[in-house]
């Protein structure tokens, strides 16, 4: 395929990527709005922000790191997105997943993180700092579940490609991999409560009437980039679980509708369940959701 | 030729002489003392060297013209004229040590000097029983009288229960004579030796009271209190002779006798001998002063030695070779120390560093050290080679894990010597002076000790193999140490180039992978090496300790058989030892690696003799193994771990490569583990590659690195101290590693080097930034730093690009590694190590962030708002390496290939296969070079993109952010950096309690209790002494009949 052409379906398809996550995440605000007994947003409520942080006259900046954490932090999100098979059978919509596997995206998501910790490092504002410290706290164990899942899925269908893993689950929904292998899909879907960060595990961003967490110094563009990603990282993780535990999906329409359900499985439990301290987030996932994920693996021994 | 009798009339005959000399020509009679020495000299080293060319034949020279029994008869063969060559030897030199002392003293002194020498002589020459408790009686006196010439009151006391002991001990001798006497008729040796006495008991109890007083005359632990207090009170020359010389003649006497028990008396003499070894060394460990400690030293290689006597009939052949090297070792080295206390005057140890103010002394004093724990390349080493391999091919397993128990105790204190010598604080104004009589006897021994380490190597199987010239260079750099740093570094570097290129061209060609440790060491190695030309002055000794290390690492490449390859391992700890406790604080770490890699060396060396006992020495006889194989695997395995650290055996690490200095933690932590990954590859390839995959060692070895790896993250995220971090993080990488390469797999492998290569390069590099980062701010602690990005902006990106390699993000190397290590631990099943070596590795974030955001973001303190980029000698190294990562990222099949193929041969099945740049496995695929260039691209597009919008973003000072209507106080209270897990800590924490420590404390400390507790059998009563003799000889009668 002409590399041109690739280019473009890549970027229609970012394009839908991102307006999808847009509108999610205000779909999702207002859930929480209602849950509350708010009213809530108007649901055009994300691109009006992005347009005003793009278009504020003034920003600052606190030297090259901080210049280049938004960068990174994007980088990391594109990044996922360009090694992500959407649809599956669409030459069109698989992107550059030729160039790695799954494990490449599961270190990708590294990439991201470590540059927007570098960038709000040099920030200097304590609270960043407290922020990293905590989202990688989290992080840590966050990962532990979804690695034992990824490992027993990865022995159950003999591949690491999630091409191969998606194609592997065709035919009927009997075959997805929440029923062929219902432990390694339950210790994912805990741990993408932690990497979703919602409450309870959102004390690394803490919304409060003080802004605490790693964009606490970012604003105007750099916070406009920053949101932009964080729309796009909401749709593509959840493609990631929706490829990996929930069949994949064959066209636009039901990778909207997965994503939006794998989505709104963390805001349920986030509007149920209040916040956790760090100490207790960073255990928690060393107990029941490990617990899972090592009978996942137990079982395909 | 002149007839040995003259020995003796020569000495007898200037001892009366000078009794005729007035005291007005005291100088002519020291010289004539000093000629009379000198003519004994030559005459025993006539004899050595007509019995060396080989031209002469043992002789028996009588006395008064009669045949025995009428006359004496003495007797000089090849031994004897070794042995009293040496007597004289060191009689002669500390004449010339004691020059000012007999010449104060006067003739009588200057008599009695002469006659205990001659005493020495005759007791090894005598085959005459009686003439030789005559002599021994008169050496006995001789000594007395010159431990008393010290005229303090502990000498004279002291003196005095030397004589009660030596009484007690001659009277149990004679009458073992008399009991001879009555069975044999003869008082001759030989016809003791013929007679077969003890067939009958009567004869029994004569071998058993003349070889029991000569085992007592040598000081058998426990019965050694008197011999002890000789030791601290008497005259360092004095104590030198009675360690060096008569210690040897008395050991003679006793090889001599040993004859006339049977195989019985042999098996008694080897357990009496091992008892005094140990016990000796074990209460060496509590004692401070210095001759003292040096009479435990004594007396313990004196056992040793009894105990090798006492295993002449096992050891065949070996016998002379093991007994010799092991003696002369001790003979060298303690004649020497025994000198050096004398001119340094210091009784505690902990003083001994005032020895810097004369660093020649210090490298004499270690020389001495290094000779009598058996390092190379002093004779002792191979004599203990030798030992221990004959041992064990006889299947003395329980004597050989004895001697090494013994040596290990040893060591202890010897290194806890030497470290206070190293490193202990000198005082300010010179202690003492040097004369130049006293100083020329210990440099003479200190060659010789070399000299005869180089000729012995010759005599043991392979080792006329070891490649000395990298040692000639290094005797070379230290003579001409007195250079300037730069200068000694030009010819370093130039030096290492030519080694690296004599033999790593070669081995690209017919041998991949220890092509990459190659390169790794001697590559690595020059690169470190240029970061040395920041250093000012003359930076005494690091030189030659460098390349020590470094020939070590170019030695076990090279190695072909297990005794190059251990001589190398050992010349590479002796190097990085003297390396590592360089460093400020760095004397305790020193000493505990030590201790672990003295220890480690020795599981090792019962490795290979096991091996050796079965199949050889070369290198390929790990895989010919045909018993005990997996107890063999295991001894190698734990000894190479001492080096990579794993867990249980790593407490040394973080406190040594911490303290180290700046450009010599790269070398020990970069490039120096991989010495004990390159050992365990070794070792895994000789278990067999793939059939290994299941062996149950290997097992718990993937286990163990898997733990290794969690443990050493997790307490890397913990540290306050930016060195620190990184050596917990070397622990936890090299337990990756370890792990990687017990999978036994073609990609388990791929995993291990990818790793390994990764490791030593950005290792390497946040080594050297944080070096050069603690040079210019002058602390360790990451909350004392901040901000530095903005004064050091190379230093910022060296660090940047070295954790994104190490923690394994894309698009660099590091990645290759994960993405390698996911392949393999799932194709090889091993799920649960491999998800812990996976936590581990986002652990890794926690203390990568910490290192790269305490030091160089957050807030700049005001001290530091001048402080100047790092040194351009180390940004060159590193920037080097820097590149080095990205080839090896944009292109790891450059590297990955070749390797591939080339341990392919191991590992024939589920190989990577390379499709121009993409790598698959049957799992998965990766294209390094497609992945980089598309983050490239990407990366590049984004940038602009934020440039363009945020074009006109203002820079703003340091303090200008959101704080909340609130004013930041100070950088101090607004870098948020210490203790910045807290949270984690909470949660995890208890992960990291130092249980390990704790159990390595109380070993040691159980080890220094009981010997302080045994301690106390030494009350200093000359009654009790009398006693101990008494009941030494009492139990042993017991024991016997």
């Amino acid at each position: 395929m002409d590399i041109v052409i690739r280019l473009l379906y890549v970027f229609l398809g970012l394009f839908i990527v991102l307006n999808w996550g847009l509108l999610m995440s205000a779909i999702m605000r207002k859930i929480g709005a209602r849950v509350a007994g708010r009213y809530g947003i108007p649901y055009y409520q994300p691109w009006i922000d992005l347009i005003k942080l793009y278009s504020l006259r003034d920003s600052i900046t606190h030297g090259v790191m901080f210049y280049l954490g938004p960068v990174f932090r994007v980088s990391g999100g594109v990044g996922i997105f360009l090694f992500m098979p959407l649809i599956f059978g669409s030459s069109y919509f698989s992107n550059f997943s030729f160039a790695g596997d799954l494990v490449l995206i599961m270190y990708f998501q590294f990439f991201g993180m470590l540059g927007m910790a570098l960038g709000a490092g040099e920030g200097g504002h304590p609270y960043s700092a407290i922020g990293i410290s905590r989202g990688l706290s989290q992080f840590t164990t966050i990962e532990v579940p979804m690695t034992l899942a990824v490992i027993s899925i990865a022995v159950q269908y003999h591949t690491l490609s999630i091409s191969e893993i998606v194609a592997a689950q065709q035919g009927g929904i009997m075959n997805w991999t929440l029923f062929t292998n219902p432990f390694a899909t339950a210790a994912a879907m805990l741990s993408l409560l932690g990497a979703f960060g919602h409450s309870p595990f959102n004390l690394v961003k803490a919304p409060n009437e003080i802004p605490i967490g790693p964009p606490t110094e970012y604003h105007s563009a750099f916070l406009g980039v920053l949101r932009t990603n964080a729309a796009i990282l909401h749709v593509i993780e959840a493609v990631l679980f929706m490829n990996l535990f929930f069949g994949g999906a064959g066209n636009w329409f039901e990778l909207i509708i997965k994503s939006f359900f794998i989505y709104f499985w963390s805001v349920f439990v986030g509007v149920v369940f209040p916040r956790f301290r760090i100490e207790q987030s960073v255990q928690w996932f060393l107990k029941i959701p490990l617990l899972f994920g090592v009978i996942a693996i137990i079982i395909f021994m | 030729m002149i007839s040995p009798i003259h020995i003796i009339t020569a000495a007898l005959g200037i001892a009366f002489a000078l009794g005729f000399s007035g005291n007005k020509n005291k100088h002519f009679a020291a010289s004539m003392m000093l000629a009379a020495l000198s003519f004994l000299t030559f005459i025993s080293g006539q004899w050595l060297y007509a019995f060396y060319s080989g031209s002469q034949e043992t002789i028996q020279v009588f006395t008064a013209g009669f045949k025995p029994p009428y006359s004496i008869n003495l007797q000089m063969g090849y031994n004897e004229a070794v042995v009293t060559f040496l007597i004289n030897t060191v009689g002669l030199l500390s004449a010339v040590y004691l020059y000012k002392t007999l010449f104060n003293l006067g003739k009588n002194a200057l008599a009695v000097y002469l006659i205990l020498i001659m005493g020495l002589n005759v007791i090894v020459l005598t085959q005459d029983i009686f003439n030789l408790f005559v002599f021994l009686e008169v050496q006995s006196i001789a000594t007395a009288g010159m431990i008393v010439l010290h005229k303090k009151k502990h000498a004279v006391a002291s003196g005095f229960k030397y004589m009660i002991a030596t009484g007690i001990i001659a009277s149990f001798l004679l009458l073992g004579i008399v009991f001879g006497y009555y069975y044999t008729g003869s008082l001759n040796i030989v016809d003791f030796v013929n007679a077969n006495m003890t067939a009958f008991k009567g004869g029994s109890i004569a071998v058993f009271l003349i070889l029991g007083a000569i085992l007592l005359e040598l000081k058998p632990f426990p019965a050694n209190g008197w011999a002890l207090d000789v030791y601290q009170s008497a005259k360092p020359g004095i104590a030198a002779i009675i360690s060096s010389a008569s210690g040897t003649a008395v050991l003679y006497v006793l090889f001599k006798l040993s004859e006339i028990g049977s195989f019985d008396g042999y098996q008694l003499l080897a357990n009496l001998g091992i008892i005094t070894f140990i016990g000796s060394n074990l209460l060496g460990i509590k004692q401070r002063n210095a001759k003292r400690l040096l009479g435990y030293s004594s007396v313990g290689q004196i056992g040793l030695l009894v105990m090798i006597i006492g295993f002449k009939p096992v050891l065949g052949e070996k016998f002379m070779f093991i007994a010799f090297t092991i003696l002369v070792s001790h003979y060298l080295a303690k004649a020497g120390l025994f000198w050096l206390a004398g001119i340094i005057k210091k009784d505690n140890i902990k003083k001994w560093s005032d020895l810097r103010q004369k660093p020649f002394l210090l490298v004499l004093f270690g020389t001495f050290v290094f000779t009598l724990i058996g390092f190379p390349p002093f004779p002792s080493f191979f004599g203990k080679w030798e030992l221990i391999m004959t041992l064990t091919a006889k299947s003395n397993m329980i004597w050989v894990a004895a001697v090494l128990l013994g040596s290990f105790f040893e060591g202890v204190y010897l290194f806890k010597w030497l470290g206070y010598a190293i490193k202990g604080e000198v005082s300010e104004k010179k202690t003492f002076k040097i004369k130049i009589n006293e100083i020329v006897p210990v440099a003479i021994v200190g060659v010789l000790t070399y000299i005869i380490g180089f000729y012995s190597s010759s005599f043991v199987e392979g080792g006329s193999l070891i490649n000395y010239i990298p040692l000639f260079f290094i005797a070379v750099l230290f003579l001409v140490d007195f250079l300037p740093a730069f200068v000694k570094n030009i010819i370093a570097i130039a030096g290492m180039s030519y080694y690296g290129y004599s033999f790593l061209p070669d081995l690209f060609e017919k041998d991949m992978l220890r092509f990459i440790f190659g390169a790794i060491f001697i590559g690595g190695g020059i690169l470190t090496l240029i970061a040395g030309f920041y250093a000012k002055g003359k930076r005494k000794g690091f030189y030659p300790a460098a390349l020590i290390m470094f020939a070590g690492l170019g030695g076990i490449i090279q190695a072909e058989n297990l005794l190059q390859f251990f001589f190398a391992w050992e010349l590479m700890t002796l190097g990085s030892y003297i390396l590592i406790i360089r460093g400020k604080r760095s004397m305790p770490h020193g000493f505990s690696y030590m201790l672990f890699s003295v220890a480690g060396a020795y599981l090792m060396l019962v490795g290979f003799a096991m091996t050796g006992a079965q199949a050889g020495i070369s290198l390929t006889a790990l895989s010919m193994l045909t018993s005990h194989a997996d107890l063999i695997y295991l001894l190698l395995a734990i000894g190479f771990m001492t080096k990579t650290a794993t867990i249980g055996l790593h407490i040394w690490l973080p406190g040594a490569h911490a303290e180290a200095e700046s450009d010599v933690s790269p070398m020990v932590s970069a490039i120096l583990l991989k010495a004990g990954v390159f050992g365990l590859i070794t070792l895994f390839l000789a278990m067999g590659a793939e059939n290994a995959g299941t062996n149950s060692v290997l097992y718990v070895l993937g286990w163990l690195g898997a733990i290794t790896a969690l443990v050493g993250n997790l307490a890397a995220a913990f540290q306050e101290d930016a060195k620190k971090l990184l050596a917990y993080s070397s622990i936890g990488q090299l337990g990756y590693i370890l792990f990687a390469f017990t999978i036994m797999t073609h990609l388990g492998w791929l995993t291990g080097i990818t790793y390994s290569i990764n490791h030593f390069l950005f290792k390497a590099i946040l080594f050297l930034a944080i070096g050069a980062v603690v040079l210019r701010v002058k602390t360790h602690k990451m909350y004392e730093m901040g901000g530095l990005i903005q004064r050091m902006p190379f230093a910022f990106i060296a660090v940047l690009i070295g954790i994104i390699t190490l923690s394994g993000v894309p698009p660099l190397s590091g990645f290759a590694g994960k993405w390698l290590f996911y392949n393999s631990v799932i194709l090889k099943g091993w799920y649960f190590q491999g998800a812990i070596v996976f936590f581990a590795g986002i652990i890794a974030f926690l203390y990568c962030f910490r290192l790269i955001y305490s030091v160089f973001l957050g807030q700049l303190k005001d001290k530091h708002r001048n402080v100047k980029e790092i040194s351009i000698w180390f940004i060159i190294p590193i920037y080097i390496m820097i590149i080095a990562i990205m080839i090896f990222s944009a292109r790891p099949e450059l590297v990955l290939q070749p390797i591939g193929d080339a341990i392919a041969g191991f590992f024939p099945s589920e190989t990577l296969h390379w499709n121009d740049t993409t790598a698959s496995t049957s799992l998965g695929y990766w294209s390094g070079y497609r992945v980089m260039v598309i983050i490239g691209i990407m990366f590049a597009i984004l940038f602009a993109w934020l440039i363009v919008l945020n074009s006109k973003a203002k820079k703003v000072k340091q303090f200008n952010i959101v704080y909340s209507g609130e004013r930041p106080e100070r950088p101090e209270t607004t870098h948020m950096s210490h203790n910045i897990y807290a949270g984690y800590n909470k949660a995890l924490g208890f992960l990291v309690a130092p249980f390990i420590s704790q159990f390595w404390n109380s070993v040691s400390e159980f080890v220094k209790g009981s010997a302080g507790y045994f301690r106390r059998i030494y009350t200093g009563n000359g009654q009790t002494y009398a006693l101990h003799i008494i009941a030494y000889l009492l139990i042993i009668y017991l024991i016997i009949f």
